[in-house]
């Protein structure tokens, strides 16, 4: 790891402010992510701004909303009451990720600004256009079992990791944000960004914008919500393909649904078509496999990740029959 | 009985190699090379060596030599052809990551920061890593080229291949990928120069002695001027059975800046730098008579290697002497590829042949609709077919019978996909494991000492299975004397010497030696007593004496007793010492063969939209003599089995070989099991003795506890899906 | 050299004037004594005239902190990239917390921090200033184990030992957060700690017999 200077300012302004005027200071929360790639050599900020002090660890009830302070832990949200109450669905994602340990230390916002997971983004002696523009995409031709089938570039194949940003999406967050030019609010399906020809650009966050809370729309997804993560392991890895599925029944008939799905995309990958397909219809494998083959209109995958063309649509049938009952 | 050594491991009060603390200590960092294969066109290290708190970088152009590099040995049997990497001797590359310079500095951070600074040129040349593109070079390993008996060499019993021509037969390829011990501790050593001509190492290791003999043979230096300590090994599974090159970096490093330096190695450099177990090709042909008799097995193995070290193993041992087939034939090559050596992986060879065999065995019964613990059964042998030898002990079906009992075997399906949970499909599988009930030579200080408590030395290791545990428990039983007044210390090149601590056979091997240590006591402690004044001992014998909770009485009239401790006060002796070395009987490996045996059953569950995969229910047992320690024991099987679930379903390095670079090199990307694939895992055992084998009865249980582990969890899964896998790991998305 | 000269060292606050820290970037983006004289207070120049270039580096790189360590507070001057689990190891030596991936992958430097189990790997020891960690070494009362480390003892709950440490640690928070109800909430909960000798069941047997029992954890 590089030196850097470290500073702990106690005021969102004056973490802002450092981090508006110099291109080489980044935030620090949990450090999780942070840490890890600073040890690896693939960041390498001069500066560190300790945002641990600023009073953004709150959950709350907020104009319909459930308000979610930047710095809430991971784990403390997972287990909140209110969380649980509301949205459930955001619940078990954030339990579905990570470590035990791992979700005491990551926040809300770092898991936001989680990086991608591709080991070329990773091995500083690999090609990757992220890391490194102009290098080239080491996984496009190389080993890209865990990529993206949806939105991916000729410059850029990697996936969001986190399993909580497929919930947030699904559930209509939104993003409150401060930054040297004010305060905004950016819809979370807005927030991450598809590669494109600049895959070193994250998110749609300008230099020195701090997030300071998420905002998660009280909604009718309180009870048939389930979110499924398929992995190499039973725990403590990454998805190959995660859904996030909300479902809102009159009996056995959909009202409405909310659908998203991880591991499939550089963002996280909201499903409107299939959402809209569902509503109004009856609740039934058949219904769910339908929607399923919309979803994964558009889908193109790679040489190592062609399975998630079918284990895709089978994860979106299986997680909605979860939040369902159907069985 | 709780392990000697668990306050301490508990506590954090066990100090592994990485732990020591020696006075003005300097790190040292390696820096691999980023390319596969060619040379160092040219090396940057000003930015590094100008880093703040750098005492040096060496690396090919500088670093101090090695003088004994030339007739370096292996510290452990058997010797592979070639050698180990030697270090910095000039600018070639021959893997990616191979090393190319270390970094020493005065603290860790800046160590670690300034090794990112040493950059490299290389003259690029075209290597050769991918397995597939490359089974034409496979070739048969040297030492059976030199002598055709060889053990590695083409083996026929019966008729070559007779299993083509026959009509009901399955011929079929296994593959597993390249596999990595990944020990929790990372590999470690602390060099430490304490004169010119004198080398203390703390060091991981499986093999005090084979280290002290390698580095006393590189640098030239008198073997008891090498210490090696290695107290506690943090895991090892076989790589601590070679000599690295990042321990000869360490003691470079240590002699170029004359302090004591410790080197650790990265997550990603366990990868690249400590050997693995080596990607495999497998085929197995077999034919059958239409009631289940094997008539010929076919078993054929390429293996992968270094280009600069023939890396061999026993790949296809269990294939010539599990089964009563009259015909089997055997062919094992290795294939040399532009990467690191592999060294002995946990169950070694034998795991990734069962892996074929057993799913083979699988398949034949499969297709003779029967059941494959019944085939088994029916290809039971009561001697071994290869050597034409009986068996020393065999208890294998004894083994079978009690794991299908409590796996509920009954509840076995024929036909695959009909047991159902829910939506989860159940299956049921099983797999045989077996490996020689190796024994070597040993020898073991025992010293009696005046307040009753004896201390027993020997210069083995134990990386985790509970060595000092099972040497206490075995003294105690031999002596008669409590277990809480025994200590047994290891790990030390100043005890006397042992074996390194690999397959599977140390308590055979050190556990003689205690045994005869014990011996000799008893023999000393009766020669005192009989002579003693006091005449209720006359005419003692160790036969007519009774041994017990620290004291020895006549059989016959055990009202007269004394302690240890008393007789060696009327001795006027402070302690008694006796050195008792112990060697296996040759001429009885001439009348016997020896092996350990497992057989291990999985119950499985696989979700049939997602391919998720669950082990829902281990079931491992063993023939492995006696047992000392039910609880280390127990434990050893149950990590096998644990091993097992990772081979079977989540283990598989993966390399980019446009760059020969691996892509899964660190624990989030190379997956071992965490404790959610781990379910409830019974292991039980025969527990009948071996005495043939040793006195103490026992045989081997480490490596048998993983090998046959894989096929049992793949046979389940094509029990539960009728998916066949025989490709490892077994991952969800080969199941939908 | 008295360090209370670079007070942007001393956990800054952003009330520091900017000169200082842009000095410090300048010295080390370039690395040359020079520039760094240049812009550096009168301390650093005063080493730099006795050619001290490395305490020069050390006086720009330091933070100080205060750390409670087992119930006793620590005053430390730090690196800011040190990590807690190589202050702990390599400068406290306090080794029983464990390096096992050093990237947050495997749990053996599981400590606890205000009594929140956390990866030392990835903490930064400058943030955890002002804070309490509890290391395998301060989990006993004295002579007497905690409860936890008695089970995983009887139960056998490792082989080698190297990730017990962090198992233990983990396994005390587990049960403290209510996690440990049963077997598969366990393996679950303690997933982040991985056991390479395959002790699991134990480790999950000595985890319930903790919880069972009623204990004080």
């Amino acid at each position: 790891m590089i030196q850097f200077q470290y500073v702990k300012p106690s005021k969102p302004k004056a973490a802002i402010d450092t981090v508006a005027k110099d291109q080489s200071a980044v935030f620090i929360a949990g450090g999780t992510n942070l840490v890890d790639l600073m040890k690896r050599g693939v960041m390498n900020p001069e500066k560190l701004v300790d945002i641990n002090k600023l009073p953004l660890r709150k959950i709350e009830r907020e104009n319909g909303n459930v308000r979610i302070g930047a710095l809430a832990l991971n784990g403390a949200v997972a287990e909140d009451k209110l969380v649980l109450e509301k949205h459930p669905l955001l619940a078990q994602a954030l339990n579905a990720g990570a470590s035990a340990q791992l979700r005491n230390m990551a926040t809300v916002g770092g898991n936001m600004m989680q990086r991608v997971r591709c080991p070329y983004f990773y091995d500083t002696a690999m090609p990757c256009n992220k890391r490194e523009p102009g290098t080239g995409c080491g996984a496009l031709e190389g080993y890209n079992r865990m990529h993206a089938i949806f939105g991916h570039s000729d410059k850029c194949i990697a996936v969001n990791p986190s399993d909580m940003n497929v919930a947030l999406v699904a559930l209509d967050a939104v993003v409150l944000v401060s930054g040297p030019k004010g305060d905004r609010k950016i819809p979370f399906a807005e927030f991450h960004r598809l590669p494109g020809d600049t895959p070193q650009i994250h998110t749609n966050l300008q230099q020195g914008e701090l997030i300071m809370a998420v905002d998660v729309p009280e909604n009718p997804y309180t009870k048939n919500v389930n979110y499924l993560k398929i992995r190499d392991r039973n725990s403590y890895a990454f998805a190959l393909v995660s859904v996030a599925a909300a479902l809102d029944l009159d009996g056995s008939t959909i009202k409405s649904a909310r659908l998203a799905m991880g591991g499939v995309a550089h963002k996280p990958w909201r499903l409107n078509e299939a959402e809209q397909f569902l509503a109004g219809k009856p609740a039934t494998e058949a219904t769910f496999r339908q929607a399923a083959q919309l979803a994964m209109r558009g889908a193109k995958a790679f040489e190592h990740n062609k399975f998630k063309l079918t284990l895709g649509p089978n994860t979106i049938v299986q997680a909605l029959k979860n939040a369902s009952g159907v069985a | 009985m709780d392990r000697v050594d668990g306050r301490l491991k508990v506590t954090g009060a066990a100090k592994y190699s990485a732990e020591y603390e020696l006075p003005n200590m300097a790190h040292a960092v390696l820096v691999g090379s980023t390319i596969a294969k060619g040379s160092i066109k040219s090396l940057d290290t000003k930015r590094a060596e100008n880093a703040p708190g750098v005492l040096a970088v060496l690396h090919y152009q500088n670093a101090p030599k090695v003088p004994g590099y030339a007739q370096a040995a292996h510290p452990t049997e058997p010797k592979p052809v070639g050698q180990p990497l030697q270090l910095f001797i000039d600018n070639q590359i021959h893997f990616n990551d191979h090393p190319i310079a270390v970094v020493v500095a005065d603290t860790l951070e800046r160590a670690m920061y300034a090794a990112k600074l040493v950059k490299a040129q290389y003259n690029e040349e075209k290597h050769a890593t991918d397995f597939n593109r490359n089974t034409a070079k496979a070739f048969l390993p040297t030492a059976a080229k030199r002598n055709p008996k060889h053990p590695l060499g083409d083996y026929v019993r019966g008729k070559e291949d007779a299993y083509k021509i026959e009509p009901l037969k399955i011929e079929s390829e296994y593959v597993i990928p390249t596999e990595f011990h990944n020990p929790m501790e990372l590999q470690s050593i602390i060099a430490h120069w304490e004169a010119a001509d004198k080398l203390t190492v703390y060091d991981k290791t499986q093999a005090v002695m084979g280290t002290q003999n390698a580095f006393a043979k590189d640098w030239k230096i008198p073997v008891e001027n090498v210490k090696v300590i290695a107290t506690f090994v943090g895991g090892a599974f076989g790589n601590g059975l070679h000599t690295w090159p990042h321990e000869t970096a360490a003691i470079m490093a240590a002699k170029k800046v004359n302090r004591p330096v410790k080197l650790m190695l990265t997550r990603e450099q366990m990868f690249t730098m400590v050997g693995y177990r080596p990607h495999a090709w497998q085929k197995v042909g077999m034919s059958a008579t239409k009631d289940g008799k094997i008539t010929a097995i076919t078993h054929e193995a390429i293996g992968q290697t270094s280009s600069y070290e023939e890396f061999t193993e026993s790949t296809l041992q269990q294939t010539r002497m599990m089964y009563t087939s009259p015909n089997v034939t055997t062919r094992y090559r290795i294939l040399p590829l532009d990467v690191s050596t592999p060294i002995w992986m946990r169950g070694p060879g034998e795991a990734t042949g069962a892996f074929a065999l057993e799913s083979a065995l699988d398949e034949m019964a499969f297709v003779l609709g029967m059941d494959p613990l019944e085939f088994r059964l029916i290809n039971h042998t009561d001697k071994d077919p290869e050597k034409n030898l009986p068996w020393s002990t065999k208890y294998l079906k004894e083994a079978m019978q009690m794991g299908a009992e409590r796996i509920g075997w009954s509840k076995r399906q024929l036909k695959p996909g009909m047991v159902k949970n829910g939506e989860w499909l159940v299956g049921y599988g099983m797999g045989v494991g077996t490996f020689g009930a190796n024994r070597g030579r040993a020898k073991v200080k025992a010293t009696l000492h005046k307040d009753g408590t004896l201390v027993m030395q020997s210069a083995t290791t134990d990386i985790g299975p509970g060595t000092g545990t099972a040497m206490v428990q075995i003294a105690a039983q031999n002596l008669g004397l409590p277990p809480e007044k025994i200590v047994f210390e290891l790990g030390s090149s100043l005890y006397p010497p042992s074996p390194s601590q690999g397959g599977s056979a140390t308590v055979a091997t050190v556990g003689s030696a205690v045994h005869a240590a014990c011996q000799a006591l008893k023999q000393r402690l009766t020669s005192m007593v009989a002579g003693n004044a006091d005449t209720s001992f006359k005419g003692a014998t160790v036969e007519n004496l009774t041994f017990k909770d620290g004291y020895v009485s006549m059989t016959a009239s055990p009202s007269a007793r004394l302690s240890f401790a008393d007789i060696l006060k009327q001795q006027n002796l402070p302690e008694l010492e006796v050195t008792e070395e112990s060697t296996p009987d040759a001429s009885l490996r001439q009348k016997y063969s020896m092996y350990s045996y497992s057989v291990h059953f999985a119950e499985v569950q696989v979700h049939p939209l997602t391919g998720q995969i669950k082990v829902t229910n281990m079931v491992s047992c063993a023939d492995a003599g006696t047992i000392i320690n039910a609880k280390t024991a127990g434990n050893q099987m149950v990590g096998g089995a644990v091993g097992g679930i990772g081979m079977a379903l989540t283990e598989g390095a993966v390399m980019d070989h446009r760059f020969g670079r691996y892509v899964t090199k660190d624990l989030a990307e190379y997956h071992v099991p965490v404790h959610a694939d781990a379910p409830n895992i019974s292991s039980l055992f025969v527990n009948k003795p071996d005495l043939i084998n040793n006195p103490n009865g026992t045989k081997g249980i480490g490596e048998i506890a993983i090998i046959g582990v894989a096929p049992a969890i793949a046979n389940a899964i094509f029990n539960a899906t009728g998916k066949r896998i025989r490709e490892l790991p077994i991952t969800p998305d080969k199941l939908i | 050299m008295s360090s209370d000269k670079f007070p942007e060292k001393n956990l800054p606050e952003e009330e520091n004037g900017p000169q200082h820290s842009d000095a410090r970037r300048t010295f080390l983006k370039q690395s040359s004594l020079l520039t760094a004289l240049a812009l550096a207070p009168s301390a650093a120049i005063k080493a730099a005239e006795l050619k001290f270039e490395e305490k020069v580096a050390a006086v720009f790189e330091q933070v100080k902190v205060t750390l409670g360590i087992n119930g006793k507070k620590h005053k430390l001057s730090i690196e800011p990239r040190a990590t807690l689990l190589d202050l702990l190891r390599e400068q406290m030596h306090l080794t029983g917390t464990k390096k096992g991936c050093d990237y947050g992958q495997c749990g053996a430097c599981t400590v606890h921090v205000d009594g929140q189990r956390v990866l030392s790997c990835l903490t930064l020891a400058a943030m955890v200033d002002g804070k309490e960690v509890t290391t395998i070494e301060g989990l006993a009362n004295g002579d007497k184990l905690h409860p936890m480390q008695e089970a995983f003892i009887k139960h056998d709950g490792f082989q080698c030992g190297y990730c017990t440490p962090g198992q233990i640690m983990s396994a005390v928070a587990c049960v403290r957060e209510g996690h440990a109800d049963s077997d598969d909430e366990i393996r679950e909960f303690m997933s982040g700690n991985i056991c390479r000798c395959g002790a699991y069941p134990n480790i999950v047997n000595a985890i319930k017999e903790v919880k069972n029992g009623g204990q004080r954890v």
